[in-house]
Parts: structure tokens; sequence; C-alpha cells
């Protein structure tokens, strides 16, 4: 270790706890060090445990991999949740590189660093849980045991996860053995799914869904109420799934362009946004200067759009149309923006490898401009309005409160975790294209109710505007796409890269592995995948009454969590 | 980092609204296409579903772009209960049951519970490209196909998704459809 004294708590921003006694080396190396800093730190304390330096792989996109023993393995992760990193994704490859079984990818972040690190667990048909450390781990677990029929052996929670009772028990569809085709469902089955079972006096269930009353995506609730309060929640999902993950292996990368696009439709742009990423890392393209604008300029009027539908629908869940009205209107005319900008109004098609599929004019750019001021003075007479609303502001205060400390556990991320006193952003924490130059302003509130969710989710609608505005006033001249993306492409080499984009609802994390010019696997983790987790502990004490204005304050996608 | 602000901040004093005139804001915005499409198609409902046509609206696996442009229909710029179309929220009150998604295998059972909710006569309508033949889903283990592959299905509306004028069109071809 290097001999200057520098704490890793003093080159943290005001407000970031303290890590202990860890050191990092001199000044000069600072700004590298930190831009690595939770690799360092994980291999740090891996030497502190085990007594060796563990390899470190570096990947392509401030990603890095370290291979692990199973003694390795099972003595650091302990340490690592005691250390505050958090697991932002978990998941399985059969046969990567030359391994003839499975690897398990752990992925962490520390707070405050850049860059993001996978342990490489080598496991056969059977392992261990992490779930007690990691209370993330629990879903990703149980997806991987569906999915490649791995048994964690001491998990608490054994149930299955995305296959329904439709699907026979030895069916594991993301084997490389299953050649992806119809299969024979099991019609009539004879087992319901377990769900938690509470008895005693006046305790009564009420299941909910998969269908529901307003035109939503299908799930079910089962909540368990005393009279009126909940005590407790279950959510069942992934009635939607559709096997997108599979439905990528075996594709060229601009085949997968419209798997990426259909895994959550509002979130078009974020989720292409990160794939093309990855695939560009792979490949080596370095995207336009353009482009990079054109993309963040689309990915933030996602983020308006988005968020107006939460806002608007937070209003009608407590049943005051009048109030809501002047947001569908702005909406819409969001909705229109984007078909004039990409001639769709979800801009699906709108971006491609190498860059952006069509030019957008600067004369187009400049209307849109122009439009973003009438929307900014609207939507600020319209947020107002609500705030006159002292049976308005009665119903959302106090409703529905996330705690802070559930965050890093369950990796929640977005604005409603930025509503609960985080800052998390992966726009900040780990910038990608022009966010790397031009950051967006943060917004965080404290209180993590209903009320703050709506403040954040208001207060980024105005962000995301005036970071278009800004973008548009710089927005260099020159090519939209890298000339060099055909051949690259066409060339691709073996290899893989985890790229994260900042979706309307928080962290996408997407991994993509490419073999022989052609996707071998596709993981991808969206936001919505962790935060429902979330709204299973902010609604219990809240009355049945209110879970729908919860559910909507929260807005997750069935569909991107589902896949 | 930022301050954290107080909690209700923009919290104004309501007595202060109280006493100021209310008015309402007229809302300028026209599409003479939408209008002669609404036109038309209300006096089909008036005649062919005495004056009101009820759509239950289900989600078999979109990927919920389908769902926003659908209840995009009730917002002010199509406001399509003026031409006698509204959503409502039970399959047992409903004449129309609009479709989106490959039907999936986890969603099939829900899918003909819900249509077998419905009274006669019913129509479905399956909305969106993956709803019409399974789309990108169709070699898929995880989906059925298009809707058709579970349900009777009368029309369909392709794209991805369709605009909200383009559903409405599609409500239209049903309803002249029906009439014949």
């Amino acid at each position: 270790m290097n001999s200057n004294k520098n704490t890793v708590s003093s080159l943290l921003p005001a407000g970031s706890k303290s890590r202990g006694n860890y050191q990092i080396p001199s000044n000069s190396a600072v700004l590298a060090t930190l831009s690595v800093l939770a690799t360092r730190y994980s291999t740090d304390l891996m030497i502190d445990i085990a007594g060796k330096e563990p390899k470190i792989i570096k990947g392509k996109n401030n990603e890095f991999y370290i291979p692990l023993t199973e003694k390795e393995f099972l003595t650091t992760v302990p340490a690592l949740s005691e250390k505050g990193f958090v697991l932002i994704s978990l998941f399985c490859v059969q046969n990567f590189e030359e391994d003839p079984d499975f690897t398990l990818f752990y992925i962490f972040r520390l707070d405050s660093s850049t860059d993001v690190f996978a342990f490489m667990r080598y496991v056969r048909r059977e392992t261990t849980s992490i779930a007690t450390v990691f209370p993330s781990a629990c879903w990703y677990e149980r997806e991987i045991r569906d999915g490649f029929g791995i048994e964690f052996t001491d998990a608490f929670d054994k149930r299955r996860l995305f296959l329904h009772e439709a699907y026979p028990e030895d069916f594991h569809p993301l084997l490389k053995s299953f050649k992806n085709g119809k299969i024979k469902a099991i019609k009539n089955p004879k087992e319901a799914y377990p769900f938690k079972k509470v008895e005693g006096e006046g305790v009564y269930q009420i299941p909910v869904g998969p269908v529901h009353a307003g035109i939503i995506e299908p799930g079910h609730f089962r909540f368990n109420v005393i009279g009126e309060p909940i005590f407790n929640l279950e959510i069942r999902l992934f009635y939607k799934h559709r096997g997108i993950e599979k439905l990528a292996e075996g594709k060229d990368p601009s085949a997968c362009i419209p798997i990426a696009e259909a895994i959550s439709g509002d979130e078009t742009v974020a989720n292409t946004v990160a794939f093309c990423t990855a695939v560009e890392k792979i490949s080596g393209i370095e995207i336009p200067e353009r482009a990079n604008y054109l993309r963040a300029i689309l990915l933030e009027l996602e983020r308006i759009y988005s968020h107006m539908g939460d806002l608007s629908g937070m209003i009608t869940d407590i049943g005051f149309p009048r109030m809501t009205t002047p947001f569908l209107i702005l909406r819409e005319n969001i909705f229109r923006q984007n078909e004039f900008l990409t001639d769709s109004r979800f801009m699906k098609g709108a971006i491609d490898l190498g860059g952006v599929k069509k030019e957008i004019s600067g004369e187009a750019l400049s209307k849109l401009s122009l439009y973003l001021k009438t929307f900014v003075s609207q939507f600020e007479s319209a947020t107002e309005d609500v705030h006159t609303s002292s049976s308005l502001i009665d119903r959302f205060s106090t409703t529905g409160i996330l705690k802070k400390k559930l965050i890093a556990p369950l990796n929640i991320t977005g604005p409603i975790a930025r509503a609960a006193g985080t800052t998390y952003d992966v726009r900040f924490d780990h910038p990608y294209g022009i966010y790397k130059d031009i950051p967006p302003e943060r917004t965080i509130k404290i209180a993590g109710d209903v009320l703050s969710r709506f403040e954040v989710k208001a207060t980024e609608v105005l962000n995301s505007a005036s970071l278009i505005n800004k973008l548009i006033a710089s927005i260099p001249e020159g090519a939209i796409i890298a000339e060099t993306t055909e051949f690259a492409i066409s060339n691709i080499p073996d290899g893989y890269a985890l790229s994260m984009v900042e979706a309307a609802r928080g962290q996408n994390l997407h991994w993509v592995y490419i073999r022989n010019g052609l996707i071998n696997r596709y993981k991808i983790r969206t936001a919505s995948f962790c935060n429902w987790q979330a709204i299973e502990h902010a609604v219990p004490g809240n009355i049945v009454p209110d879970f729908p204005l919860i559910n909507k304050s929260f807005n997750l996608s069935y569909a991107g969590t589902d896949l | 980092m930022q301050e954290p602000t107080s909690e209700v901040k923009w919290m104004v004093n309501p007595l202060t609204y109280v006493f100021r005139p209310k008015v309402t804001e007229k809302f300028e915005f026209s599409d003479s296409e939408l209008e002669t499409l609404g036109s038309e198609l209300k006096t089909k409902v008036n005649r062919v579903f005495g004056h009101s046509l009820a759509i239950r609206e289900l989600d078999s696996g979109s990927d919920n772009s389908t769902e926003i442009e659908i209840s995009n229909l009730a917002s002010p710029h199509y406001d399509i209960e003026r031409f006698g179309i509204y959503f409502v929220a039970s399959p047992r009150h409903a004449d129309v049951l609009l479709v989106t998604g490959a039907v999936t295998l986890n969603m099939a059972e829900a899918v003909l519970k819900t249509y077998e909710a419905m009274p006669s006569p019913k129509f479905v309508v399956a909305v969106g490209d993956d709803a019409c033949d399974g789309g990108i889903y169709k070699d898929s283990y995880a989906v059925l196909g298009g809707v058709d592959k579970i349900l009777p299905v009368d029309i369909k509306i392709p794209g991805n998704p369709p605009s909200p004028k383009e559903i409405l069109r599609g409500i239209f071809s049903l309803v002249k459809k029906v009439s014949v």
C-alpha cells in the first residue's frame, strides 16, 4: 500500500459515510483510483481475508471481473455486506468461455465510486444462497433456479419465480440444451402457488389480479388485512414472461434491437441505449459526439413522458380528474414531439448500433426547444395548482413510506429512492454518453412518501426539460452514426460487457456476451425488478384504498420485470 | 449533496383560492380527421350497440406501450367517451375485449377466464403486432402466439404500438363489421 495517508472518506463527497481505515495511493493517482474505487476496495478486503491478491480481469466498460474459488467467495461476501457494498445483479451463464458448467456473476457497486465489479463463482448443479446476507439475491436465485435448474440448497424461498404452474417442473429454458420452441404446457395444474399464509382472528386475505380493473398490466397482489389496514402484501409477477433473454440467444447483435425495445415499451430508448452501448464496447465502436447528444435528448424526453404519466396517475388514483387533465394534455404533446422527431411516439427504431438511426435536423431541435418553453410554464402552473389542494396533500403526505434503510439491501434505485433520501443516479455515479460532460441536476427528498415521490418526479420533469434545452444549445454538427459500425459489427470479437443506464424508473443493467459474432447470453435487469420489492415494504401499515395510489407513485414496469 | 428541503414546500394556503374566480380554460385543439371518424363511429354505435359500447382491456403479454396508447384514448386530445365508447372495469360489463400482446403461457388461463366472464354477444379485438400474430415472440417457448390461438378474434389492429387513432379506426371497423 502507498504511504500516503489519504483516507477514502476524505475523497468522497461531503455526507458520505467513512469507510474505516482504508487507504488509497498518492494524489496523482487519485482520479484514476476514484474511478475504480469499489474494485480496489473489494480486492484489498480480499487480501485481508484470504491473504492473497485475487486475479482481476478488466472489463470493457469500467467494470471488473474477479474469478474466485468457492472458499474465497464464501469468506468475502459477508464482509462486502458489512462494508456497504450493494448487490446490483446476479445472473448465470452456461459454458462461459471454456467452462463446462455454470458461472454465476455477482455484480456489486459501492456508493461514490464509478466502477462496478463482478465476483465470478463456478458452480455445477448445486450451490448455496447469499440471500440472508444480501436480501436482493432472493429473486435472482429463484430466477436462476427456474432458468438453469441450479438448486440453492439453503435458500429460504425455493418457490418458482418466472415459470408459473403451466410449465413442467423440470423445464429450464435458459439451458443451452433447450432449443427455443413451443413446449407442452400443463393444463389444469394441481398445485396452487403457495402464498405466505397469515392466520388469526379477524385476519382475511384480499387476492387481486392478475387482471385488474384499469387499463394496466397483469400482476397478482395478495393482501393480508385486519379491517382496513394492510399488514402484509405479497406480490406475484411474471405473468407477462415472454422469454426475451432466450429469444436473444443466437441472434446477431443488430437483430436484437427490436428485442431490447420490447423489454418495456415506455423504456424503449433507455434499454436500447444500454444494449447498444454494451455491444459498442465489445466491438470497440466509438460513437460520434452528435449521436451522444441526440441519444441523451431522447432519453430525457422518455423520462419526461414517463414521469408525466405517473404524476397524472397519482392524482387520478385519489379521484381528482380535474387536476390530471393538464398533465395528460402536456404528455400527449410530448408524444407528438417524439413522433415528430423520430416517427414513433415511443421512439422505437430511433437508436441504432453506432449512434442513432435518423438525423434530427437543427430546425426540428429548435422547434422542440421552443415547445419546451411553453411546456415548462404550463407544467409549473399545473403543479402549483396541485399544491393548492389540501385534500390532495392530505392523501399524498405520509402515505406509503419507503424507509431509507431498505434502499441498499434491496438495490432500490431511481426517483423512488431519491425521494427517500439517497442520491444514487446512474447518470452521475456511472456516467455514460454525454452525461460525463453535461450532468443533469440532482433532486433529493427525504420523507419517502407519495408526496416526496410526486415532488421528485415533478422536479425531474423540469430538470430534464432544462437539460434538453442545454443539449440543444450546444449540440455539435457531424455524423450520427460511427462510420466503422458495419465493419465492426460484422467482425465483432468474442467478448462481454456490462452497461447501465438511468431509465425513468432507475438503474437498468444489461450484460451482453458475444461468441462467434452472435449473442450467447443477454442478461437484462430493469430497475423495476428490484423496485417491486420496495412496494411490499412500503404498503404495510396503510389502508387498502391507498394501495392504488402507492402503487402508482412507484409506477413500475411489469413487462420490464417479467421479460 | 443538495440540502434536503422541507416536506410540503409548495403547500399554499387554500383559503386564498376559495375566493378566486373559477374559470375553465378552453382547450385549443382540433383534429378534423378524428372528429369525422368519431361522429361516424357514434352513429354506428348508437344503432348497433344501443348508444354505448363498453370495452374491457386485457394485457396478455404486451410491452406496455399498447396499454399506454389505449388509455390515451380517454385523454383530452381524444376523449372517446364523446363517441359513446367507454372502458369498463369488469369483463361482465363488456361488449368488446381489447387484447394486447402475444398470449403468454402464464396468462393463458386468465385470458380464457376473462373471455368466459363476458356476456354474449361478445367481440374480441387484437391490438398490436404481438397480439395479431405473436410478433417477435412468435417462436418463443413462453407464448402461445397471437390472440387467435386462444380466442375467436374479430378484428386485428397491427402496429408497434398502433397509435390511438389507429386503435379507434380498428374499433370502427369492428362496429361496421358487426352492423352488417
